[in-house]
């Protein structure tokens, strides 16, 4: 029973990990929260799902249109939102504002063009494979094992690659950066395409998890994103993966263990104990 | 359009209300922080001052100062450790704040769930009883109980609001008022200054969070029904957009800011039905052009320093 809720919570703790990353690398950039992450993939799922599913194609077609969707919307707050605010002297706190409006935007969209209704996703990978005691669906694999496989991709591309060691030094010091030759806001741009992108394969995946796509889970999965982020230590990309893992991990085991009402709440109770006890994060750097 | 017709004054009364809610945050932004958890307050303060009225049949008045006493008790116990926290921190914190009261509020037995809390007895009908017996009657101004009902309630929440109002400008240029600025403008030199902070910043997170609780007792028996979704995420930022549309700078920005956020989708249909687009196109466009609020500090200097070159113009050669 217990490894079994271990072996669930990871599940879904993976895909908590890709929403976080997409924080997780705009912060790095930007030093910004981007409170429309949540919003943004989920309309980019929704359309990809439907796409999906109206054209009877199968499931797989949804993803790559998911990702576009999503990284379309990521360009159209860059430029309307975030860029804006970067040419003027502007208080630190207006960008988190303008995020939070381009996000009511989106989520005002998703309700006009999906209604509130959740949508069923067509079941894949149903073989049950049993180890040990633990049932584990293909499905909840083929999740684990596209999750692991982005992050250690990004990892390689963001340590390895000429593209990532420019995105390392814009998110050192930008006007460094672009002293030195970098094309700062090309590397802006892809990062928030990237982070969207991410964001949009998180949502497929957790509307594979769930078997279901509700039009307002985007600032729910968005506040476990944010969650994880403060916990893991804003800006740390390992403390983004891990802490996405952990928090998946306790919702589940405060569901089977305790009451599964309290569920939203897990999250949040577990960032304003770590804000108070260790404000920097558990992976992050003393400021 | 006529004026007493009780929709319209129900319109106005909560105008009102957003305008102590304006106020409410503008405290809390005058010492640099910003919160997320102001509707987590108002919850509070709704339940609380419910819950007093509806089982334990207590008079309003004493329902609104508990629902003010508990909501300052909680914001004293949250307050305090989050207020070593800055910024972005800060307002993640307050906005975690704000969605635990909510999944709390949905569990209790005693705030009825999801359900909430209906058939709370109205503030206007409370009212309405006190007149008739002091001997003011509805036909005595010969309009409709509904309407008096209606009227009572707003002219209760004007005096309530301008008291308020004053309070707060009295505080602003107080010795208190000063300190705030001082800590909103450099939190460092202020505290070189010897002000203390900690002090400073908890009065502000407190007298804010109290208000947005009155506001919350006040709401509920305004309504007379409350569940938790009535204080979500997308209220907090209702709040919070009051002081960044309008300016944080003086007291007339955050008003504005309500006035015009409550005002413009009455007027127009069209922004009613579509009126979160309204909010986020407005939060983004603000946020581009004026990132300080339409109203600020200078934009009154700009307007007093035309007039004065205008008068010694014609005073002049």
């Amino acid at each position: 029973m217990f490894w079994q809720q271990i072996f669930n919570g990871l599940t879904v703790g993976s895909t908590y990990s890709l929403i976080a990353l997409g924080y997780t690398l705009i912060f790095g950039v930007l030093r910004i929260i981007n409170m429309a992450h949540g919003q943004i993939f989920i309309f980019g799922s929704l359309v990809g799902l439907g796409l999906a599913v109206n054209s009877g194609m199968p499931i797989w077609v949804a993803f790559p249109v998911s990702i576009i969707v999503s990284s379309v919307l990521g360009l159209g707050l860059e430029f309307t939102a975030l860029r804006p605010l970067r040419k003027k002297n502007v208080p630190h706190l207006a960008s988190l504002i303008s995020t939070i409006g381009f996000a009511i935007l989106i989520e005002e969209l998703t309700h006009i063009f999906f209604g509130a209704d959740s949508r069923p996703v067509p079941a894949v990978g149903t073989t049950v494979i049993h180890l040990g005691t633990v049932q584990m669906r293909a499905a909840d694999l083929i999740i684990i094992g596209i999750s692991l496989c982005l992050m250690i991709v990004l990892h390689y591309w963001i340590q390895r690659t000429k593209m990532g060691k420019a995105l390392r030094a814009t998110a050192e010091n930008i006007e460094t950066a672009g002293i030195l030759g970098i094309n700062t806001n090309a590397v802006i741009i892809m990062t928030v395409v990237i982070a969207s992108g991410l964001g949009g394969i998180a949502g497929m995946l957790i509307g594979i998890a769930y078997s279901a796509l509700i039009p307002t889970m985007g600032l729910t999965l968005g506040f476990k994103g944010l969650a994880a982020l403060i916990l893991g230590g804003v800006g740390s990309i390992p403390g983004a993966m891990v802490c996405g893992v952990i928090i998946g991990m306790s919702e589940v085991l405060a569901v089977a263990y305790g009451d599964s009402s309290y569920r939203d709440a897990v999250a949040f109770c577990m960032i304003i104990i770590i804000l108070l006890i260790r404000p920097q994060g558990l992976f992050g750097r003393k400021a | 359009m006529d004026l007493l017709n009780p929709y319209t004054l129900q319109v106005i009364t909560f105008l009102f209300l957003n305008l102590v809610l304006a106020v409410s945050i503008y405290v809390t932004l005058s010492t640099g922080q910003l919160s997320l958890g102001h509707a987590g307050f108002m919850s509070i303060g709704a339940y609380t001052a419910s819950i007093a009225t509806k089982t334990y049949d207590m008079p309003i008045l004493v329902a609104l100062l508990l629902a003010i006493v508990v909501t300052g008790i909680v914001a004293l116990i949250v307050g305090y450790p989050t207020l070593r926290l800055h910024g972005l921190y800060l307002a993640i914190a307050t906005l975690g704040f704000g969605e635990v009261v909510r999944v709390i509020m949905l569990n209790l037995k005693v705030t009825n769930g999801a359900l909430g809390l209906t058939g709370l007895k109205s503030l206007g009908t409370r009212l309405y009883d006190l007149e008739k017996v002091i001997g003011i009657d509805a036909q005595t101004f010969g309009i409709t109980v509904t309407q008096m009902k209606a009227l009572s309630t707003l002219i209760v929440m004007v005096i309530l609001f301008v008291i308020i109002l004053i309070c707060q400008i009295r505080l602003d240029r107080s010795r208190v008022g000063r300190a705030f600025s001082a800590i909103k403008a450099d939190e460092t030199a202020a505290r070189a200054m010897g002000i203390n902070i900690t002090y400073y910043k908890m009065l502000a997170y407190m007298i804010g969070s109290m208000m947005a609780g009155l506001s919350g007792g006040i709401y509920a028996h305004i309504t007379t029904t409350i569940t938790p979704d009535d204080f979500n995420y997308h209220r907090a930022v209702e709040i919070l957009s009051f002081a960044v549309i309008g300016g944080s700078e003086v007291i007339i920005g955050p008003l504005f800011g309500a006035t015009l956020l409550t005002g413009l989708p009455e007027f127009l249909r069209v922004l009613a039905e579509y009126k979160m687009l309204f909010y986020g196109s407005l939060l983004i466009a603000v946020m581009a052009f004026r990132p300080y609020g339409l109203i600020t500090a200078s934009t009154f200097d700009k307007w007093k320093n035309r007039k004065s070159r205008s008068t010694s113009g014609k005073g002049g050669v």
